[in-house]
């Protein structure tokens, strides 16, 4: 009888990093069959314009540096089509695919690839190209922001990720339920962006967009881009909405979300570095000024029985 | 309340490790041909950190050799064939001084499942006890050894009492898991010593040292949460008495005790019916057709065991000695059950775990399992580049080496192998920093002055 020897956990959950990106390519797929229906056929090709050059680039590259071609575990599809998704879908095709060959070649490979990139390569394509081609990277129309009804379908307007907001909202609370995403982003994110937007007297309609959503609930939990500690993420989510609502309020939150969410990523590392927990029983800068002022206490003898709980 | 089982079938022979604890290996009191009964004692070691080893059989020694060990190393062990006729020694209840308990309890061979021999824990050369814990949390309810629950508590905090005689604390604690309701109410209302005994939850800054003023009483029974990992016990120092254990510092050097259920219970037994430490409860699960807690005698080797479980179904594909997250994977079935070993896993071919690590997302559900608070992902990445002293910086000595981390990355990186490779290289490098006998009034590594 031959036994296997290996070194423990000897049981591992069956989740893996392909299986999450495929989730989140699956999650998008609402939205994208959505905005066919609502734009037409240039949608399509949009997203098919992006994912294939995505895909090239990532073969390219990797053919290149002689590294194994991943394009199964799914996060270069998932790039390419979110890059499409925050793209007009009045904009000619090779927009879209210049966007893929930087999102991959730039925002992804040149910083190292999956896990060592500082900015999200969606974000990193958009800076891109709009700084270069303004015109075209704004939408012809800004969905209406009149009625709340605009929550379930912004008919027509704006990007593919704008077209519907619901359709969004439903994947994603779904994947954060199966812990395929990590819930202290977007919640804090969620609540900053509406409370900051509510006190400088923002309409919610015009606040609570298909984008602003698809920023918060796809964007900024990109996982490289964003910090890992526990009190880092929710500090993050909050950076995250106090920057969407300085630029949303003096101009638009379509394109707040993407510059906001941009900034963010710069802070993120920093963040982490001031966030790395303490050792457990180590005491609070709080807890110690706490002691020091009752160790200078008199009559403590009489205190003690209170301090040795 | 778990059914233990008792094995029927007495195996054809087994194989008894001279070294069944972390420490110096017995010498072998007996040489091939011999005859030994269940009970004799057949090696022993005259230094401290050591304790005895007994027959668990009666039958001939038919040689002593290198044989496996659960710990996946060859120990030098005594292999015994069983003969027809059981002949067993007297067992007789002992009257031992509270001076002499410690010899008394190296003598019967009671070693903690984590390795220590007990005496060492309670009796430490050069620190003082104040507190001895009985630490309930990770063995399951052995309740199926008792005829009723009040039997069980009442024996344990009878063998709490034991332990603290031997040991010189004045205090003592049952720490139980407060998922576990039925210990919970096993001990709940129980009346012992004309006083009622109340489980008393561990919350926040409440340790035990509130609830011997709150009841005013020395021995107290409390519950905490359910923490499991290979070195939780600074950890459950921490937890239970609110003293912090430094780096290169064990639970003793605050003047904490910290015993198990099984050695609570074999102390017991070896004054009230003394019988040394031949027997211990094995829980086996996985892949055998009757997954059962079952008694066993130590030596038995796995492969009987599982025979006693039904055989395995189908081929198996890996067998593990205690707990599928921390256990040791064995090469074989021909190696015995110690005193360490509490459970027994097996898994098919195909439950076996294979799988090609990707890089590091940072998408920090390890950091969300930790239950010390670390940042896994970051320690496993500076243990790779061995940059160690980082690795310290982010209290990587907390690690209970518990193997959530990696249970549940979804890249299927090595964390917790990289962190124990970092661990043992910092413990390695302190042991050559120390002097062994300093001259100068210097101590390195140590940073406990004995508790606040
Ligand atoms: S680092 Fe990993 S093994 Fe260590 S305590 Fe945390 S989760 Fe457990
Ligand atoms: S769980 Fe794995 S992939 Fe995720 S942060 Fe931790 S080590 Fe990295």
């Amino acid at each position: 009888m031959t036994f296997t020897i290996s070194a423990p956990p000897h049981r591992k959950e069956a989740i893996t990093f392909k299986k999450m990106t495929w989730a989140k390519v699956i999650a998008l797929m609402p939205v994208v069959l959505l905005s066919v229906y609502l734009f037409g056929l240039p949608a399509i090709g949009l997203v098919i314009a992006s994912i294939l050059a995505a895909v090239v680039t990532e073969v390219a590259i990797q053919k290149a540096f002689n590294q194994k071609i991943t394009i199964d575990d799914g996060s270069t599809i998932l790039i390419g089509l979110m890059v499409a998704m925050i793209i007009p879908p009045e904009a000619p095709l090779w927009i879209p695919m210049i966007g893929s060959v930087f999102a991959i070649g730039i925002g992804k490979h040149a910083f190292g690839g999956i896990g060592s990139y500082v900015f999200n390569p969606v974000l990193a394509a958009w800076v891109f190209l709009s700084l270069a081609w303004w015109s075209i990277m704004s939408p012809l129309s800004y969905p209406q922001t009149t009625a709340l009804s605009d929550l379930i379908l912004e008919t027509g307007a704006g990007h593919i990720a704008g077209v519907s907001p619901l359709a969004l909202l439903i994947p994603g609370c779904i994947l954060i339920l199966l812990r395929y995403v990590e819930w202290r982003i977007p919640v804090s994110f969620f609540l900053t962006t509406i409370l900051l937007a509510v006190l400088v007297g923002d309409s919610l309609s015009y606040v609570v967009l298909g984008v602003v959503l698809f920023g918060i609930l796809f964007l900024a939990t990109d996982t490289s881009s964003s910090p890992v500690t526990k009190n880092g993420r929710v500090i993050y989510g909050i950076v995250c909405g106090v920057l969407v609502v300085v630029y949303g309020h003096f101009a638009n939150y379509v394109d707040a979300i993407f510059y906001g969410l941009f900034l963010a990523n710069c802070v993120s590392s920093l963040i982490d570095n001031n966030t790395l927990p303490e050792s457990y029983g180590t005491e609070t800068f709080l807890q110690r000024k706490y002691k020091r002022i009752l160790s200078k206490v008199p009559f403590k003898d009489r205190l003690e029985v209170l301090l040795n709980d | 309340m778990t059914k233990v089982n008792i094995m029927k079938k007495m195996p054809e022979k087994v194989i008894i490790p001279l070294k069944q604890h972390d420490g110096t290996a017995c010498d072998p009191l007996v040489k091939k041909g011999d005859m030994v009964c269940e009970g004799q004692k057949i090696g022993e070691c005259g230094v401290y950190n050591s304790a005895s080893v007994h027959s668990s059989v009666s039958g001939e020694v038919i040689s002593i050799e290198e044989a496996p060990h659960p710990n996946g190393n060859k120990v030098n062990s005594v292999i015994i064939q069983l003969s027809e006729e059981p002949e067993c020694v007297d067992f007789n209840p002992k009257d031992v001084q509270d001076s002499e308990l410690a010899d008394f309890i190296k003598d019967a061979g009671i070693v903690e499942h984590y390795g220590f021999p007990t005496h060492m824990v309670l009796k430490p050369e050069g620190k003082k006890i104040d507190v001895v814990l009985v630490n309930a949390t990770s063995s399951e309810w052995i309740g199926g050894h008792y005829d009723t629950p009040s039997q069980y508590s009442s024996q344990m905090l009878d063998a709490l009492k034991l332990l603290m005689r031997a040991s010189g604390a004045s205090k003592g604690a049952i720490v139980l898991r407060n998922d576990d309701l039925e210990s919970i109410n096993a001990f709940d209302g129980l009346n012992y010593d004309g006083k009622p005994i109340t489980v008393a939850p561990l919350v926040g800054k409440r340790k035990i040292n509130y609830y011997f003023k709150d009841m005013s009483s020395d021995i107290v029974v409390v519950s905490q949460e359910h923490i499991y990992g290979k070195k939780i016990l600074d950890l459950f120092t921490y937890n239970v008495t609110g003293r912090k254990v430094s780096f290169g510092c064990v639970p003793t050097d605050v003047g904490v005790a910290i015993c198990s259920v099984k050695s609570a219970k074999a102390l017991y037994d070896a004054v009230n019916a003394g019988k040394p430490y031949i027997e211990t409860v094995v829980s086996v699960s996985g892949k055998v057709n009757n997954p059962q807690k079952i008694l066993v005698k130590i030596g038995t080797t796995f492969k009987d065991v599982i025979e006693e479980c039904g055989g395995y179904i189908g081929e198996p594909g890996k067998l593990i000695a205690n707990g599928s997250i921390t256990g040791v994977a064995q090469y074989t079935d021909e190696v015995p059950v110690s005193k360490t070993t509490t459970s027994i896993y097996v898994q098919s071919a195909d439950e076996v775990v294979r799988g090609e690590s990707v890089d590091c997302t940072h998408c920090a559900r390890c950091v969300d399992v930790c239950p010390v608070n670390l940042i896994p992902s970051r320690i496993a990445a500076m243990s790779d580049q061995g940059r160690f002293d980082e690795c310290r910086q982010m209290h990587i000595m907390n690690c209970v080496e518990c193997g959530r981390c990696a249970a549940v990355c979804p890249s299927k990186i090595h964390v917790l192998q990289l962190i124990k490779y970092a661990k043992n290289s910092i413990e390695k490098a302190y042991e050559d920093l120390a002097p062994k006998e300093s001259p100068a009034n210097l101590k390195l590594g140590c940073g406990c002055s004995g508790g606040e």
